[in-house]
């Protein structure tokens, strides 16, 4: 029994200088200083630094949370208990959180650096007049390809993948939207169509790249491509801006016939507590430098305009992350669909999965 | 014991090593100066800095061992008490009522346990934080330390606790000096258990933390969507080692225990 005690005491005195260190390493403001601000952001989305010298620049502290997926972000933020005063989402799931009234309009006099943002990506149909976000990042949805594994084979458009010689090459993300959209745009239909005659001749023309397919994944994608064990896959620019990162042979284009166009976009959750300190903090990752260093440091694509002069010329002018105006002009965000159409999208791309040939 | 031919030693020593094998890999190439997991360059330690360096990893790596460390001891108390209990109860149905109850809890999904943790610290107005992820880890391990101590529980004899009795023990004396050293193994197993637990635990997490509290798994799984970078292996690697030293620890304290119980105890 002694000894029982003993181990508890010394796992009390333990955890007693444990949180005392971690009081010491959380100095200079701390919960009960009001001027703190809580940011909840996707993982490794910021540049550290940035935000020491946010805190220095405007004497607010921040609380930094991170997520890994939009609907768990929605779900935290939805049953409230935390006050995050700045969150991350995708733009459909803005949609969803306006609709669901979880979010604080912007107060645009708080934010002059907007007019550093480049117009085209303003006024978008998820977020009409930008009354509820800003954009942070943003990409698209292309193809990441090895020549060296491919004979030097190269692609302009979706319909390339259909080359009967890349017969189980192909890795596609396992995603609805994606996927059937790939169908969608190699017809030069609109990757938010309700059309169903459209969306099931899209799933045809999907069949019939079947015999081309080697696998249909997540996230995993990255390690095959980087590693040479796969030579074609259907991904986002952040994510093939990672896999060229770690391997010089990868290449990736936007097809010609049109492609998604992504946002991470800044909001204010209605959960906020401190509404200055988040405009403030909004205002700050606006600045040119600054999103010029975040640009840097995270390495996907800016929608800051002015940013483009602070940063290397070989970066922004790669086609590849920041496309011409001719290419910019076919891509397309997406829109909420409503549940519905969602399920048809979800049932038919499992009916593509199913299809064996 | 038994002595192992051949054949299950061989297989043994492969299931261990198809075991052991992606953590090796993992805690190589966090010495890898290169970028990424795919050649390795040469041997560096920076990767190890990054993470001492960065301040946040570090508050949320304290705050994960110590989350750990208090639901442990706190579980283990409440569910030794518990197992007390369910052992005690002279009601035979009440008995298999509270163990089955034990028992769901075991077997149900963590997200189900998450999500009605936040539903209710919402409700009740616990603010999401060190307080709620405490509470729900408690709450998790306690079935588990319950199913540790039982067994050990149901091997004493009885007629132990009559012996005291009859020797003149009170109340007390029974249970300090007769019920917990024989149960010790149990205890000791339980917390262990307990605490690797709340170390691993992602989906009940991921729901209760808030305002600035973090634990390792929830950050790991954000910072896993860009890619694992090799500051994840270091820290895995470092990981590894403390749980290394942790089983080490627990061998060295129950084989005391064992030696102890075999001599008198006064």
């Amino acid at each position: 029994m002694k000894d029982i005690v003993r181990g508890a005491i010394i796992i009390l005195f333990i955890s007693g200088i444990l949180l005392f260190i971690n009081m010491k390493l959380n100095e200079g403001g701390g919960r009960g200083n009001k001027n703190t601000i809580t940011v909840y952001n996707w993982g490794e989305y910021i540049d550290p630094d940035l935000l020491k010298q946010f805190e220095e620049e405007s004497g607010i502290k921040v609380i930094y949370e991170t997520f890994d997926s939009n609907e768990g972000m929605m779900g935290k933020i939805e049953q409230g208990g935390t006050s995050y005063d700045i969150s991350m989402p995708s733009e459909y799931m803005i949609e969803m959180m306006r609709e669901k009234d979880l979010l604080i309009p912007l107060d645009y006099s708080k934010i002059p650096n907007v007019r550093h943002i480049d117009p085209y990506f303003l006024d978008l149909p998820f977020d009409p007049d930008n009354k509820y976000s800003l954009p942070y990042f943003w990409g698209t949805l292309g193809i990441a390809f090895n020549p060296t594994l491919l004979e030097g084979q190269t692609f302009e458009s979706w319909d390339n993948l259909w080359d009967p010689s890349l017969k189980q090459r192909v890795v596609l993300v396992d995603s609805a939207r994606e996927t059937i959209g790939m169908g969608l745009n190699s017809l030069h239909y609109s990757l938010n169509s309700t059309d169903l005659d459209e969306l099931h001749e899209a799933t045809n023309k999907l069949k019939k790249l079947k015999p081309n397919v080697k696998a249909i994944i997540g996230d995993e994608v990255t390690q095959l491509m980087v590693n040479g064990e796969a030579s074609i896959a259907l991904t986002w620019s952040g994510q093939a801006a990672d896999m060229m990162y770690e391997n010089e042979d990868i290449d990736y284009i936007v097809p010609e016939e049109g492609s998604n166009l992504w946002f991470d976009n800044m909001v204010i959750p209605r959960t906020a507590s401190n509404i200055d300190g988040a405009h403030a903090f909004i205002n700050f990752m606006l600045d040119p430098e600054v999103a010029a260093q975040n640009a840097d440091y995270v390495g996907y694509s800016t929608p800051n305009l002015s940013a483009l002069d602070f940063m290397d010329a070989e970066v922004i002018e790669d086609e590849r992350f920041y496309p011409d105006e001719e290419t910019r002009n076919h891509l397309e965000v997406y829109r909420n669909l409503g549940l519905e159409m969602l399920g048809h999208y979800n049932e038919l791309f499992l009916e593509f999965k199913m299809d064996r040939k | 014991m038994v002595k192992l031919n051949k054949l299950p030693k061989i297989y043994l020593t492969t299931v261990f090593l198809i075991l052991y094998a992606p953590i090796f890999y993992l805690i190589y190439y966090s010495f890898n100066s290169g970028g990424g997991m795919s050649n390795f360059e040469s041997f560096t330690l920076e990767h190890y800095a990054a993470v001492f360096e960065d301040k946040r990893l570090i508050i949320i790596l304290i705050n994960t061992v110590v989350v750990a460390l208090l639901s442990a001891l706190i579980s283990t108390a409440i569910g030794v008490l518990g197992a007390l209990a369910i052992t005690f109860t002279r009601n035979k149905s009440m008995r298999k009522a509270v163990l089955s109850l034990n028992n769901i809890l075991i077997v149900s999904p963590d997200v189900i346990i998450g999500a009605s943790f936040l539903i209710l610290f919402t409700m009740i107005g616990i603010k999401l934080g060190f307080i709620s992820v405490l509470i729900s880890h408690i709450a998790f391990s306690i079935p588990i330390v319950v199913i540790m101590v039982l067994p050990k529980l149901q091997e004493m004899s009885p007629s132990l606790i009559d012996a005291a009795v009859d020797l003149g023990a009170s109340k007390r004396d029974v249970l300090t000096r007769v019920i917990i050293p024989f149960i010790k193994p149990g205890i000791f197993a339980g917390f262990f258990l307990a605490l690797t637990y709340s170390l691993d635990d992602f989906a009940v997490t991921f729901f209760v933390t808030g305002n600035g509290f973090s634990t390792l798994s929830v950050e790991i799984y954000s910072m896993a969507r860009a890619g694992i970078t090799l500051t994840i292996n270091a820290l895995s690697g470092l990981i590894f080692i403390i749980t290394v030293a942790l089983v080490i620890g627990y061998y060295a304290i129950s084989r005391k225990t064992k030696s102890a119980l075999v001599g008198v105890r006064k």
